[in-house]
């Protein structure tokens, strides 16, 4: 996984969750990566939604539990809006 | 993961006690257990009642991942009767298993798009987790100023938990009750700031809110930013004649001028008060000109009672001029008050609101600590 949109999700996640951006890969997620914590999860996805434009559904949320659920969340969500 | 909120009912409550189970194991204080039954202890749904309490869950097939309580309350705003719901006790199983680390900003996600003017209450400071997330949600907060008055010095010098959190506080407090210095110190302080009584106050203990109450309440409500019903029915809900509540009516000559309900607690190893007699101002209500005349009436009544020491919480600029007046000091509060976007912009500019706004220990869940 090396699409634009996985580029962008990494940037921000890395930032969100104070880790180097190649410590963030597609299967990183709140089990593997210690920071990623409730606040932090919130964090994520507020600066997804600040980053596309986007509003998350509750139940879009908890799908988001890993880099690759996002990047999937997020193109469907992207796809849908254009 | 496929988790949806749903009302609590009853065929969940033994998913609802394993989540506890799991929350336990984690370490979690079995005050932020979720209720395990479905019918609300407090404040239960019942016909024509306006105030009440809804609880729900987080479910992910045949587990319970979380959940929150919604409060329902009508609110006088900006002028205007409007529902405004009270957010609260929501848990969720992300704070012991990490794959679990969406589910809190579900249920206030969720919550939001059921009641969009939401608020929170108490929640123990700014730096606990639930108001960091409120407050990276765009809420806004302020703390409800804490006031406290002594009235047996030496007890309270002896016993009060703050005070004595490093041992060389300890020392002095104990050196203090111990030679009386304490004692003569408070009691000439509470001198200096008590102001005298309005002539013609009277207070009247009752048993139940009468019709007085509704008159008062459409009087007064007119004065306040936003203050939650206190009219008569939503008085003998919140505070019924057969359980601990000491209520006061307050009358200066012949009239009516308010009413305060207050509390005579006696604790027991509690990690605040220790074992003092704590008298709390848990609500009370009149127009802010007549403030002061319930503030004194309440602590008198306290007083009188024997409480060692006297707590109350208020966020209305002229109730904490009543409580300085009457000789409270205020300190640290970590009581606070948290409006969503919603309610925040009906109250703009909210750093200005705040203090115009009326809430006390009677809103939100109530007196359950004191």
């Amino acid at each position: 996984m090396n699409s634009p949109l996985f580029e962008r999700v990494r940037g921000i996640a890395a930032d969100v969750l104070q880790v180097s951006g190649n410590e963030i890969t597609a299967q990183s997620s709140t089990e593997n990566v210690e920071t990623w914590d409730s606040l932090h999860h919130l964090n994520l996805v507020l600066a997804f939604e600040q980053e596309f434009g986007v509003q998350f559904e509750p139940e879009e949320i908890d799908q988001m539990n890993s880099v690759q659920r996002i990047v999937a969340v997020l193109a469907h969500k992207l796809n849908h809006h254009s | 993961m496929a988790i949806a909120i749903r009302p609590y009912t009853e065929d969940l409550i033994p998913a609802v006690k394993a989540f506890n189970g799991r929350l336990a194991c984690g370490g979690v204080a079995p005050e932020f257990h979720f209720p395990e039954s479905n019918i609300p202890y407090w404040l239960r749904k019942a016909d024509g009642r306006r105030i009440y309490q809804e609880y729900y869950l987080a479910v992910d097939s045949d587990f319970v991942r979380g959940g929150f309580i919604l409060k329902y309350q009508d609110v006088f705003l900006n002028g205007e009767m409007r529902p405004v719901v009270y957010y609260h006790l929501p848990v969720s199983e992300g704070i012991v298993n990490k794959a679990y680390a969406s589910v809190g900003v579900h249920l206030l996600r969720s919550a939001l798009r059921m009641q969009p003017m939401l608020f929170a209450l108490g929640m123990g400071g700014f730096d606990r987790p639930l108001p960091q997330m409120l407050k990276a949600m765009g809420w806004s907060l302020c703390a409800v100023p804490f006031y406290f008055k002594v009235h047996h010095p030496a007890r309270v010098l002896g016993e009060i938990g703050p005070l004595r959190q490093g041992a060389g506080w300890r020392g002095l407090a104990d050196l203090a009750a111990y030679t009386g210095t304490g004692w003569l110190g408070i009691k000439l302080v509470n001198f200096m700031r008590s102001r005298s009584a309005p002539r013609g106050l009277s207070a009247e203990r009752i048993n139940g809110f009468g019709l007085w109450a509704d008159d008062l309440w459409r009087r007064c409500r007119e004065h306040y930013r936003m203050i939650a019903v206190r009219d008569r029915d939503t008085l003998n809900v919140l505070y019924p004649a057969d359980e601990k509540f000491l209520c006061i009516k307050i009358s200066v000559g012949s009239g009516v001028v308010g009413w305060a309900v207050v509390l005579d607690t006696q604790m027991h190893n509690n990690k605040y008060f220790g074992n003092l007699r704590v008298g709390s101002i848990v609500d009370c209500l009149a127009a802010p000109e007549n403030a002061a005349a319930v503030i004194q009436a309440a602590t008198r009544l306290l007083e009188d009672c024997g409480v060692d020491v006297i707590v109350s919480n208020e966020s209305h600029a002229a109730w904490c001029d009543a409580l300085g007046s009457a000789g409270f000091f205020r300190a640290q509060s970590n009581y606070i008050f948290a409006a969503s976007k919603s309610l925040a912009e009906v109250l703009a500019p909210f750093g200005t609101s705040r203090d115009q706004i009326f809430l006390n220990r009677g809103d939100g869940d109530g007196p359950v600590n004191l």
